[in-house]
């Protein structure tokens, strides 16, 4: 589909000088602001992607996807050294990692978890670049009907597997594609629910939405958690033992299985819409301790439960861009926010983009290659540093992050009216939060919103308004059918299975409580 | 459980109004084609209610709301919907670093030398970076 010269000029666009300062730049920004406590990748990507606007599209994708990639290892650093992850991500890096610390250990549980990141998202960028291409062919043999029935299955998979709730979760989706109606309506071209303000005409701006949602609402619920406490951090020695402060090549080798594991486990789970980076570093750091023959050493400073959550982690970074550059479907918060960051540049992401914008799409993939590279470089070289950071205030960090959210917004939508809207959507976000609805099916669902409406319409032109005719389009028909069965499984069966078992094995402990007195 | 069965009973109430008052007032109504202006937003508030009375009725899922926490967040809100109506009118240079200061207080910081980086310096900086740096306007 795309043409081998395509291939290189992208690659070449992405070799070019002002690109690499822009990887190395965004790669040293996501370091930097995932290191500090209780922000991550997402709050870094968030503010930055409002000031990428005044960017080329490619530089501005290399440096907010440098962002990610560094913000995804910068918060391995809190975990490891004051056993406070800044997101979910790195929760699971601090049951080893922060025991390590303890043992005077520091350098290497961090670089151990340098490695395994750098391992893991290389290893999922070249799952990425090799499959996305294929599958954006498929994608494109599709008509209107397979597409709507495709987002229906979409949703069904997202609602089953985000959240405890599937009530819950289909309610965030039908309140996202009600808010994507706003605006002018695709089919007659006549203005719907704007209330007055001729800004909606063009829908509300989903960068504001998605911050407003995604960052700012993170931002009050921390800034009303702030304690007066002062978080006790370790200690980096200036003189250590050499051993104590790398990871050597034999110490790397030996987890080399731990990483690949983590790394396919990251990949195969990324790559489905809903599953998040935490699920996968949980199920890789389990699935190792399984694996081992000391497991009773887990918890305790083993280093390879830092190679296995970070490989996981970082692995499903790239993976989660293939439903959105084969099918334009986001499957996580950080797909979410890089639509925001395609759209302020005019590009719709989605297989089309393989035929529209190869150049642009393998740039993009070189530039992974290189933040990879970056990642590892500078983090090598700024290990200490980032390591001193952490103890920066949560008071000026979030002051800061909220400020640089309104500035950000204001600059990208062109006034106040983006910055009213990007705070009514972060007061939805927090009470959705606390009441147990994702926002991130939420964002999903207001991006594909007008996509839907637009192939629902072309489906019931194509099926004449009869919805039997659906017979007639059977890969349209399974995926509806397997819509309807993810659905049952996923929202009520799964879960009542569950229960009984937790129910069943509850009573087996009692009763063996009750022999043993 | 009761927040769970408000949440559901809230939902119901939104896809009420939005189906009786809200869509009709303000979407063109069409009567041609297969799909209408009002079709999907129509559908949409069915499916709240619906969705709505599953939930008041069998609630599920877990909710994590903290009384102190919603107050103190609803004051951040309201410093910062202030703060924003001040920009508005006194321009971002006179007002965030009075914003930030405020946030920064009200949190507990007390060391001079933040609180001076939060006041003085991150709002020049930002200034710095979007005017000259990216000429862009702030408010």
């Amino acid at each position: 589909m795309v043409e081998l010269p395509t291939v290189l000029d992208g690659l070449g666009d992405a070799l070019s000088l002002t690109n690499l300062m822009f990887v190395i730049a965004g790669v040293a920004v996501g370091q930097f602001i995932g290191a500090l406590p209780g922000t991550g990748p997402v709050m870094a990507m968030a503010v930055a992607i409002p000031f990428t606007f005044v960017l080329d599209p490619l530089p501005a994708i290399a440096f907010l996807v440098g962002v990610n990639k560094g913000g995804l290892f910068g918060g391995a650093i809190p975990a490891i050294l004051i056993n406070t992850p800044g997101t979910p991500d790195a929760a699971a890096t601090a049951l080893d990692g922060h025991p390590l610390a303890k043992k005077g250990k520091p350098v290497k549980a961090m670089k151990m978890a340098l490695f395994s990141s750098v391992t893991g998202d290389t290893f999922s960028d070249i799952v990425l670049i090799t499959l996305s291409a294929p599958l954006a062919i498929v994608a494109l043999q599709m008509g209107p009907v397979e597409i709507f029935a495709l987002m229906i299955f979409a949703f069904s998979i997202i609602a089953g597997l985000i959240g405890d709730s599937i009530t819950k979760a289909l309610i965030a989706v039908v309140l996202g594609l009600f808010f994507a109606m706003i605006g002018l309506d695709p089919e007659h071209g006549t203005p719907r629910l704007y209330f007055g303000y001729f800004e909606l005409f063009d829908g509300l701006p989903l960068t504001a939405v998605a911050i407003g949602m995604l960052a700012v609402a993170e931002i009050f619920r921390r800034l009303a958690k702030i304690g007066k406490s002062v978080l006790s951090t370790i200690d980096i020695p200036d003189t250590q033992a050499p051993e104590d402060r790398r990871v050597s090549r034999a110490e790397y080798w030996s987890c080399r299985y731990v990483m690949l594991r983590g790394a396919v486990i990251g990949t195969v789970l990324g790559a489905i819409p809903g599953i998040g980076s935490t699920a996968a570093a949980f199920m890789s750091y389990a699935s190792t301790k399984q694996a081992s023959k000391e497991p009773e050493s887990f918890g305790k400073g083993n280093i390879q439960g830092v190679a296995a959550t970070e490989s996981a982690n970082s692995a499903v970074m790239g993976a989660n861009l293939i439903p959105l550059l084969a099918i334009g479907i986001p499957g996580s918060i950080t797909a979410a926010l890089l639509i925001s960051a395609f759209k302020i540049h005019g590009i719709q992401p989605g297989p089309l983009l393989f035929e529209q914008q190869g150049r642009l799409i393998y740039g993009l993939f070189g530039a992974m290659m290189m933040a990879n590279l970056m990642n590892l470089l500078i983090g090598q070289a700024s290990l200490r540093l980032w390591a001193k950071i952490i103890s920066a205030p949560e008071s000026l960090v979030f002051s800061a992050a909220l400020v640089l959210c309104i500035t950000g917004v204001y600059a990208s939508t062109g006034g106040m009216f983006g910055v009213a809207v990007m705070l009514a959507f972060a007061i939805l976000g927090y009470l959705m939060t606390r009441f147990g609805y994702s926002v991130v099916i939420f964002i999903i669902a207001f991006f594909l919103g007008n996509k839907l409406e637009l192939s629902l319409s072309q489906t019931l032109v194509i099926l004449d308004g009869d919805p039997m005719a659906i017979i007639n389009f059977p890969v349209a028909l399974a995926l509806l059918l397997l819509s309807l069965f993810s659905i049952c499984w996923l929202g009520y069966l799964a879960p009542r299975k569950a229960r009984r078992r937790n129910a069943a094995s509850d009573n087996k402990l009692n009763d063996e409580g009750k022999s043993v007195n | 459980m009761l927040l769970n069965r408000l949440s559901g009973a809230f939902f119901v109430s939104l896809g009420l109004l939005l189906y009786f008052a809200v869509i009709p007032a303000h979407t063109e109504i069409v009567d041609y084609g297969w799909m209408r202006p009002q079709s999907i937003p129509n559908a949409c508030a069915i499916l709240l209610v619906i969705l709505g009375v599953v939930q008041a009725v069998f609630p599920t899922g877990a909710v994590s709301v903290n009384l102190p926490e919603l107050f103190r967040t609803s004051l951040f809100v309201a410093i910062t919907i202030s703060a924003l109506w001040a920009m508005a009118n006194f321009g971002f240079l006179m007002v965030v670093p009075l914003f930030v200061g405020v946030i920064m207080l009200i949190v507990g910081e007390r060391r001079v030398g933040w609180l001076v980086g939060g006041v003085i310096i991150l709002p020049v900086v930002i200034w710095l970076t979007v005017v000259p740096l990216l000429e862009r306007t702030l408010p």
